[in-house]
């Protein structure tokens, strides 16, 4: 390639999503060469194709890079998707069950506060949020290097089984679109626990990197 | 058995690319080669994806270049075939030429 004139930066998000994906010792060259065309292109055609070929790259790169990392080590990255399918069932249930003791203790109390209840019912939300989040993490944590394919995986797993489910339910009752994006929060929570933790271990190693 | 030693499609695809391009074989230059060549769009990704993969094969080895400012300061990474590689292209052609001989490929291309 020849001498390139244009030096702006690619879109941000995209190299985000890339670098969660990529190894770190694959990043150099990946980015210097995702950087060079990307300049190379915005000099030649503009920004707004060289931004929209940078996109293209970036999801088959990703869908690529995912698949080889699991092919890499795909008997380890299953067991902790499924090690992580057992964790979340068993760690997203512990906030209602916990809430089912607290009620049957103080039934009287809550009788006559019954708004206070439907509160704490709300409050479950987020904490079977925060739960999947840290089964994400400690995912993420089992397996080093292929963080995101194996919360990924595991998100994939838990989006087919919700879906198939929907699909049951749907035929005996309407199902609100609300309802359907919220069902989405847990496989979401789970890869940002994968995110969090792949994020982390990179801005170590870059720190750890000498000048 | 050797005879398990033949390239993918891509894979075959690549190592021709790597040949081809001699000492200027890095990420970009291979992407741009089969592109032009192919006619089909490749990301960078499946290009690495299948460089590592011919690597941990022993069919192809990489080096790093000097760091440039087009590039942010990051190094290419040079590849160049191996003779192990040259090997598995030649068996893998062998077999492609052996299967199609005597096959009026005229005839197939109106399928096509």
């Amino acid at each position: 390639m020849t001498s390139q004139a244009y030096l702006g930066q690619p879109p941000r998000l995209a190299v985000w999503f890339i670098n969660l994906f990529t190894a770190h010792e694959s990043a150099e060259s990946i980015f210097g060469d995702l950087l060079e065309e990307y300049s190379y292109l915005a000099s030649k055609s503009g920004v707004t194709f060289a931004r929209r070929w940078y996109w293209r790259q970036a999801v088959k790169t990703i869908a690529h890079l995912f698949g080889s990392g699991y092919r890499a080590a795909p008997w380890s990255t299953t067991a902790a998707a499924v090690g992580g399918f057992l964790l979340h069932r068993f760690v997203s249930g512990l906030p209602h069950k916990l809430l089912s003791a607290v009620t049957d203790r103080y039934l009287a109390f809550w009788s006559t506060h019954f708004n206070a209840y439907l509160w704490v019912l709300k409050g479950m939300m987020p904490v079977h949020l925060i739960a999947s989040l840290f089964v994400g993490c400690v995912i993420a944590l089992a397996v080093k290097g292929r963080e995101m394919v194996a919360t990924v995986t595991l998100a994939l797993v838990l989006c087919a089984l919700m879906g198939s489910a929907m699909v049951g339910v749907a035929r005996h009752l309407p199902l609100g679109v609300v309802w359907m994006l919220w069902s989405l929060a847990d496989p979401f929570a789970i890869v940002v626990g994968g995110a969090i933790v792949r994020m982390r271990r990179s801005a170590a190693i870059t720190l750890a990197k000498p000048a | 058995m050797p005879g398990r030693d033949y390239l993918g499609e891509f894979e075959h695809i690549v190592v021709l690319a790597l040949m081809r391009l001699g000492d200027r074989a890095y990420g970009v230059t291979v992407r741009q080669e089969i592109e032009f060549r192919t006619k089909r769009e490749v990301s960078i990704g499946a290009i690495y994806a299948t460089l590592d993969r011919l690597e941990v094969k022993g069919y192809v080895r990489s080096r790093l270049g000097d760091p440039t400012p087009e590039r942010g300061g990051r190094s290419k990474r040079f590849f160049h075939v191996t003779a192990k590689g040259a090997a598995a292209v030649t068996r893998t052609q062998r077999a492609f030429q052996s299967m199609s001989q005597g096959l009026d490929l005229g005839f197939l291309q109106s399928y096509s």
